[in-house]
């Protein structure tokens, strides 16, 4: 048997960065391969060069027996490889139907003018396809969440079958029903005997979804690990490089925090996103906001930052100040790190000096007007040698970051400015267990110092592991409080989400 | 060690890369003298006119940069030079003030600028209808004021005596310079210029960062208008009339001009005050080429058709070089 596909030697740089030294990789048919690695390993640029979305500097590939060398994502889908990309990647202004048919909309066409009652059928069969049935091919993209958004994106990309499945970190945005949707399409690649190229940082899905397992470290392949292998510290130890085993929440159990509140929110009212709902936040606390994804805990850390208005109710910093918006908010020393990084977090095209400097210039702005070089630089510094962001240098671009060092430097941002409340949304998503575990001791010596914490997340793990207080919301409305707890367990919690 | 080499070897070709505008700048200076000796012409007198046009678009298009920087652009520049220079005249005409003259022009090109950021940031609508509406209004209500009292004349002006002092280029090229670095300063030194740049290059993460969105639009036009103003006076410095033709193609050539400079006109961190001023001067010197070299009453259009040549070739080259890049996520 051959493979499907075959890279060899594939080299690729970024600027400075050199993001696969000499990686080869095969793919057999009916295979499911999991690609592993730290932020900044390699894998999506490897998974990103077969599925035609950039060319390698160097190196041969061969895709069914010929030379492979796509001119465009869209041609590598047509050719038989097709990717499901970890960020967006459908458009907002426009339906369902148009996004899953954007470069065919010929097909369509009758007499000239594009006849949208078929498009929008066949998009209701490409979703029913993989399962999907509450969005329609004639529903704007706009009024779709991240998630169906997503399903959107798979439904598309399946249509086409192709012979491989690439999957980068997709899961991260879906729900158990949206990826219980991608796992059956994954199982239907493999015992149709196509493949799947599977990337994703949950150690215990990869494990449970793929056959076979490459970890990538630093552009280079390190091990490849068969099903009957897999074993969760060999293949941390591998991605690391290091010994890295056990949790990597706090060891405590006792719930702390200092009597002073740092910010308090009164009868919040948001439309059918926040019912009524009142919480103190107190310094020296991480509280863990959890619930199912549109349970309302990502509006409430809009609102608690000032980037949403309630339509009622308060939220107010220990001064009493009212927080109106996110000038306010920051004067009063609060942070938001937001859930959608790549648009709210960070601007992608600047450098990491100007991301990190841009929220904390007032620390060293001479008469709060003048930014010198000389005070600025040291700043920037500070903070990507704290947060040991890996980078070329502080001009680097945040767009030639790994997911993980993009996620260092939104917190960079925020600790250099000394805020003292911080609300991350969503402040793992989408990084490795190494910065994980950086995050997490960050959050802890945080606590340490007294600052408030507000975590909102959709991983019950990490909520159970690092909150002192664990509040879950459902239907915009608090269910439950739950204090800290070496007895706390995620059937107690779920149903409280559910 | 190879990783140092390679960020060396990028450092390099980025810096050579931001050097081109400079080095097509000389060129397009080489050819205009080449091409004026070629056909016997006189150099000294077409230095002077690259020079006084280029000055007036400079100027404009530096104070540009502050909106261009947001991503945004302002196609009523032309015509608010225009308004603000008949305006000037105006008032010079009744009160003999040369310094009440500089006065208004500068007042009404701040004004003409609040107005269009007024509208588009408060009221939501968008810059370019705002400015679109504000080219129409303006150039209209200057032609009126210009017809009504220039009468046959077909323009108004004032004594060429009253600014005859100052047509010479250590005072225009002082003037420019002042405002460039005084535009420099306020771009790249101060929390304003910074949060400009920052705004252009995500809005949506600048207003989650405490940038206020419409103060810093606001801020960018005033910066405009003040080179609106300058613009209008050294017009007037240059030629001591106004027709309702003054003016009139700038909003479009600084478009042109900031890109030739090495601008993205997509705004945001890679703007540079610089850009204005190559720019503006590229642009200046590739027309007056093209004129000599054409040399025929279809010389203008021609000129136009090739600028926009050029102008599209820029603009692939520096989001092909863009583009190359990124990485996948």
């Amino acid at each position: 048997m051959e493979p499907i596909l075959t890279m060899k030697h594939i080299r690729k740089t970024f600027s400075s960065t050199v993001a696969l030294g000499d990686v080869s990789l095969e793919l057999w048919p009916g295979e499911v391969r999991g690609l592993i690695g730290e932020n900044g390993s390699g894998k999506s640029t490897i998974s990103s060069i077969a599925a035609g979305m950039q060319k390698p500097d160097s190196g041969e590939m061969i895709f069914q027996g010929q030379p492979w060398a796509p001119k465009s994502m869209i041609d590598a889908l047509h050719r038989g490889i097709g990717m499901i990309v970890q960020e967006s990647g459908t458009i907002s202004g426009v339906t369902v139907a148009e996004n899953i048919f954007l470069a065919e909309l010929d097909q369509f066409k009758r007499f000239g003018v594009i006849d949208r009652r078929a498009m929008n059928r066949k998009a209701d069969e490409a979703l029913a396809g993989i399962g999907v049935k509450d969005v329609q091919g004639s529903t704007p993209l706009a009024a779709l969440d991240f998630q169906a958004r997503k399903l959107v994106e798979i439904a598309k990309v399946v249509m086409k079958q192709p012979q491989i499945l690439v999957v980068d970190e997709t899961t991260t945005a879906l729900s158990q029903t949206g990826r219980d949707i991608l796992y059956d399409v994954i199982k239907r690649f493999r015992s149709e005997g196509r493949a799947v190229l599977f990337i994703s940082h949950d150690l215990e899905e990869i494990m449970d979804v793929c056959d076979t397992l490459t970890v990538l470290r630093d552009g280079a392949r390190i091990r490849d690990f068969k099903k009957e292998e897999f074993e969760p510290d060999a293949i941390r130890t591998s991605m690391i490089g290091r010994e890295l085993q056990g949790d990597y929440y706090r060891s405590d159990f006792t719930p702390s925090r200092l009597e002073e509140i740092a910010l308090k929110a009164r009868h919040l009212q948001s439309g059918g996103a926040l019912k009524d709902v009142s919480i103190d936040f107190h310094k020296g606390e991480i509280v863990g906001i959890g619930g199912l994804s549109h349970c309302g805990m990502h509006s409430l850390g809009k609102v608690l930052f000032g980037a949403e208005k309630p339509e009622s109710g308060s939220v107010t910093t220990a001064d009493g100040t009212k927080i109106t918006n996110e000038t306010v908010a920051m004067k009063h020393g609060i942070g938001y790190v937001a859930k959608d990084r790549d648009v709210e977090s960070l601007a992608l095209n600047t450098s990491i000096r100007d991301n990190i400097a841009i929220a904390g210039m007032e620390r060293y702005a001479l008469g709060n007007f003048l930014v010198t070089n000389a005070k600025e630089k040291p700043y920037v510094d500070r903070q990507i040698e704290s947060l040991s962001i890996k980078c070329a240098g502080r001009d680097q671009l945040v767009s030639q970051l790994s997911g993980g060092n993009k996620q260092k430097v939104v917190f960079g941002k925020w600790i250099g400015r000394g805020s003292e409340i911080l609300i991350l949304d969503c402040p793992t998503r989408g990084v490795d267990i190494g910065v994980k575990k950086a995050m997490y001791e960050l959050m802890t010596s945080l606590k340490k110092e007294g600052k408030a914490i507000i975590m909102i997340s959709e991983e019950l793990p990490e909520l159970m592991g690092m909150a002192d207080r664990l509040i879950i919301m459902k239907d915009g409305v608090v269910m439950k409080e739950f204090p800290r707890s070496e007895s706390l367990s995620d059937a107690e919690i779920i149903k409280y989400m559910i | 060690m190879a990783q140092t080499n390679l960020a060396k070897k990028n450092r390099t070709r980025e810096l050579l890369v931001a050097l081109l505008p400079v080095a097509a700048l000389l060129v397009l200076f080489g050819a205009l003298c080449l091409t004026v000796n070629l056909k016997g012409y006189r150099l000294d007198m077409y230095l002077k006119i690259v020079f006084n046009e280029g000055v007036v678009l400079a100027v404009v298009a530096t104070g540009a940069i502050f909106i261009y920087s947001l991503g945004s652009f302002d196609i009523s520049l032309g015509a608010s030079t225009l308004f603000s220079a008949a305006i000037g005249v105006m008032v010079y005409n009744s009160t003999q003030s040369l310094p009440l003259m500089i006065c208004t022009i500068f007042g009404v090109a701040i004004g003409c600028s609040l107005l269009s950021s007024v509208l588009a940031s408060v009221f939501h609508i968008p810059v370019f209808v705002t400015t679109v509406a504000m080219m129409s209004v303006l150039s209209a209500v200057a032609a009126q004021i210009i017809t009504a009292n220039g009468g046959a004349l077909g323009g108004i002006g004032i004594p060429a005596t009253v600014v005859a002092p100052l047509d010479n280029v250590p005072f225009k090229l002082i003037a420019l310079l002042v405002f460039t670095l005084i535009c420099v300063f306020v771009f790249d030194f101060t929390k304003i210029g910074r949060r400009l740049k920052f705004l252009g290059s995500n809005p949506v993460c600048a207003k989650l960062s405490g940038i206020k969105v419409n103060v810093y639009a606001i801020v960018a036009f005033v910066m405009a208008g003040l080179g609106v103003g300058l613009g209008a006076f050294l017009t007037l410095v240059y030629t001591p009339s106004v027709t309702p033709t003054t003016a009139g193609s700038i909003g479009m050539n600084i478009l042109v001009a900031i890109v030739f400079g090495g601008m993205p006109i997509s705004g945001g961190s890679r703007s540079r005050i610089y850009a204005a001023l190559v720019g503006g001067f590229s642009y200046i010197l590739l027309n007056n080429i093209l004129k000599i070299v054409i040399d025929s009453g279809a010389g203008y259009g021609i000129s136009q058709i090739v600028s926009a040549v050029f102008f599209l070739a820029v603009v692939y080259v520096t989001s092909m070089n863009y583009r190359t890049k990124l990485l996948p996520r």
